[in-house]
């Protein structure tokens, strides 16, 4: 390992106790991001991006409760707690360790100022009865420690970098007068201009149209770049990964089950959810013109499936993907060990010799996939 | 400029609404049965008086003749003459109007100072103890009468207690020469509050409890927006985030359910003028009825209708002034 990570994050788990059950949204998931980094967050819906995403700013609202794990960035605990006990199905009792910031530090050394979030809807995003301007001044005010009217220029300099034309006009304008992708430009100008070191950006393209949503991804690569901001890019669209990141996490009922470079990813596939989100979406790289969508859909997170979660809808299910919960582990690769900053290629799925459970001996699965049982087609993405 | 601009336009609208109060009084007014003539005269009067009372009040032209030189009339600011005071109706409402307003005003003010810190505390404690109560606190406000309020307060306050007096209202700039037991401009503002606060509380309790309501469902809602939690997620303390992100944009619902209590405490303040024995505009309402003096009753009710209408243009300058989209007239 070349340099320390920026965000550490490990065993992850936040649940959301609610009447029907424990919701396990994010449960004990593992990754890194380095100063200067755009990883992807990949998964369908309901996969648990978001609660991720929103865990490690600490913003989980009641009945959600981050349960256990290991939050750092830049040296700092944002989430870590001694041993946690508790009945199933009850919040456990959670006992905050020292260095773990309060909910006070949390707000004045973190939030806005450290890390910075894009939301999904970016007509949702922004308060309808304040002017534009006085939103981006706040937050810059409050985050950058500037004045009033430094705030301000800092703002309408801001909105002219992700090119809003006449910013000085579109300063003093409300919301409703904008449209989506200029509002979601908006929102990016608002995480920039506070000059986080990272910022996690909710799925912000998925509201907007392709056009639109292109010229988005262009606008973040291209100051990405200049301002060298580390970015969590969470999508279900694996056109946008393989556009815009470098690393990339796929996510499946709230476990990070592969994790590679994005090159790697595409063609060293180790995970068969992975390639079946692959087949689901059109690649000029590959001849056949049919897209394949993944089959079946995504179980409950409240009851999660026995074993490998994602053995009611893998092609390569066997007897023993129902048995053996296999956890996210280093894959050998012929090549190499890992790629040029020594970061591993790590998948959980005992179909690989890392695991060595008795996978090429096992019976062979009947499921969604295998043709056992059909349920209805569903496929992310479809605008 | 988008709000002066609708502010401008929401008064020119308001005159064809005027006419139309106007018009319906008057014909209503005239629909009442019994003879104003009658009254003044007794029961058996000269045929040569009853010409002379009518044909000094106009009352012996066609209806719509009267009808169209009494809109004339309003126009230049004359209400009619009162039959049972003799003196102008424009000078009787003058006299009375103000202490109606002072104590809608007041009900009001009192309402808006509670419910909206009680409202909002209830929806960030939403389930919790505070919550309860104050949810049962509201609820009962809504459904008991203002007059029964009132009642009981001057059992308990004035003849239990003997705190406060049961009857009687005046503004607290009154010469102290006309108010009793009042040396200074000071004793009349004392005397004067101390008269308010249990009409006001009878009036305004109606008002609290259902502003109350309004406030938290509404914040409750805005509270969970996205832009509530951008707000959070960019470091805004928890009192930023309460009491601007979330509360401006909540305060839409809320304006309107004001708007509607205005039309509920005007028709409150009759009754609360009738049990506290306030002369404010409600009383001489009644008074005018009973006695069918009619150009009085309808100078007061065309007055109460434009107070209402006034209040409605506040209303609707407020909701334009929160939200963007009203005043640019894009909703
Ligand atoms: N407030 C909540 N209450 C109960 N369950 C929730 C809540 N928020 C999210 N979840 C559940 O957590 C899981 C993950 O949700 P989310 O992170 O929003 O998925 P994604 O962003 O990947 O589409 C889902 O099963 C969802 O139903
Ligand atoms: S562990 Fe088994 S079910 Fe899970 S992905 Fe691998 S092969 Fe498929
Ligand atoms: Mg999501």
């Amino acid at each position: 390992m070349s340099e320390e990570p920026l965000l550490k994050v490990e065993n992850l788990k936040t649940q959301f106790f609610t009447e029907d059950g424990t919701v396990r949204a994010v449960d004990g998931i593992s990754f890194e991001v380095y100063e200067g980094e755009l990883v992807g967050l990949v998964g369908e819906s309901g996969a648990g991006k978001s609660v991720a995403a929103l865990s490690v700013m600490r913003l989980i609202d009641s009945p959600g409760v981050i349960v256990d794990g290991e939050v750092t960035f830049k040296g700092k605990t944002l989430v870590g707690y001694e041993e946690t006990t508790g009945e199933p199905g009850e919040p456990p009792e959670l006992v905050e360790r020292e260095e773990m910031l309060t909910e006070e530090e949390m707000r004045t050394q973190i939030r806005g100022r450290e890390i910075a979030i894009i939301f999904q809807d970016p007509m949702e995003s922004l308060n309808p009865v304040f002017t534009v301007g006085s939103q981006l001044r706040e937050f810059i005010e409050l985050n950058r420690d500037l004045s009033g009217t430094e705030a301000r220029a800092e703002a309408v300099q801001m909105l002219r970098e992700v090119g809003i034309p006449e910013p000085e006009k579109r300063y003093e304008q409300y919301p409703h007068q904008f449209s989506g992708g200029m509002r979601q430009r908006v929102l990016i100008a608002m995480a920039l201009a506070c000059e986080p070191s990272l910022i996690i950006a909710d799925e912000p393209t998925t509201a907007l149209d392709v056009t639109v949503e292109g010229q988005i991804l262009d606008l973040v690569e291209e100051l990405q770049r200049k301002y060298d901001t580390a970015f969590v890019w969470v999508t279900h669209d694996m056109g946008v990964v393989a556009e815009i990141c470098d690393r990339v996490n796929v996510m499946y009922l709230g476990e990070v089950i592969e994790q590679a470079n994005v090159e790697e990813l595409f063609y060293d596939t180790k995970h068969p959810y992975t390639e079946a989100l692959l087949a689901s979406m059109p690649r000029p790289d590959r001849t056949t013109g049919e897209l394949n969508p993944i089959r079946g859909v995504m179980p409950e997170a409240i009851n999660p499936p026995s074993g490998c979660r994602f053995h009611s809808r893998c092609p390569d299910a066997r007897e023993v993907c129902r048995r053996v919960h296999p956890d996210l582990r280093a894959i050998e690769n012929g090549d190499h060990d890992g790629d040029e900053n020594g970061r591993v290629h790590r998948a959980a799925c005992v179909k690989h010799d890392a695991f060595d459970v008795g996978y090429p001996e096992s019976e062979p699965l009947e499921n969604e996939a295998t043709g056992g049982f059909e349920v209805g087609l569903t496929q992310e993405g479809s605008r | 400029m988008g709000l002066l601009r609708y502010t401008v336009w929401r008064c020119l609208q308001a005159i064809p609404v005027l006419v139309g109060i106007l018009t319906i009084t008057f014909f209503l007014t005239n629909a009442i049965p019994g003879d104003p003539v009658s009254i003044m005269l007794g029961p058996t009067p000269s045929a040569e008086m009853v010409e002379q009372i009518q044909a000094r009040y106009g009352l012996d032209r066609p209806l719509h003749e009267r009808y169209f030189s009494y809109l004339a009339g309003v126009a230049q600011g004359d209400l009619g003459h009162s039959i049972y005071y003799d003196v102008p109706v424009l000078t009787k409402i003058i006299e009375r109007l103000p202490v109606t307003a002072y104590l809608v005003f007041s009900a009001f003010g009192f309402a808006l100072l509670t419910a909206i810190p009680l409202g909002v505390i209830s929806a960030k404690r939403r389930n919790e103890p505070v919550d309860h109560v104050s949810r049962i606190v509201a609820l009962i406000g809504v459904s008991t009468p203002s007059f029964w309020i009132g009642l009981l307060l001057i059992i308990v306050f004035s003849f239990q207690l003997g705190l406060l007096p049961a009857t009687g209202l005046f503004l607290p700039w009154a010469d102290p020469a006309n108010v009793r037991g009042a040396a200074t401009q000071f004793d009349v503002v004392v005397e004067s509050f101390k008269r308010l606060l249990m009409p006001m509380v009878a009036l305004g309790t109606l008002q609290m409890a259902s502003i109350t309501r309004i406030e938290r469902s509404s914040m409750v809602d805005s509270l969970q927006n996205e832009y509530v939690k951008l707000a959070r997620a960019y470091g805004v303390d928890e009192r930023g985030v309460i009491w601007k992100h979330a509360f401006k944009p909540a305060q839409l619902p809320v304006i309107t359910i004001v708007g509607l209590g205005l039309s509920t405490a005007l028709g409150g303040a009759v009754l609360i003028e009738t049990v506290f024995e306030i002369n404010g505009m409600g009383r001489l309402i009644i008074q005018a009825i009973n006695n069918q003096d009619y150009p009085l009753v309808m100078g007061t009710t065309f007055m109460l209708g434009a107070l209402y209408l006034v209040g409605v243009i506040i209303t609707d300058i407020s909701y334009a002034y929160i939200d963007p989209r009203v005043s640019y007239g894009e909703k």
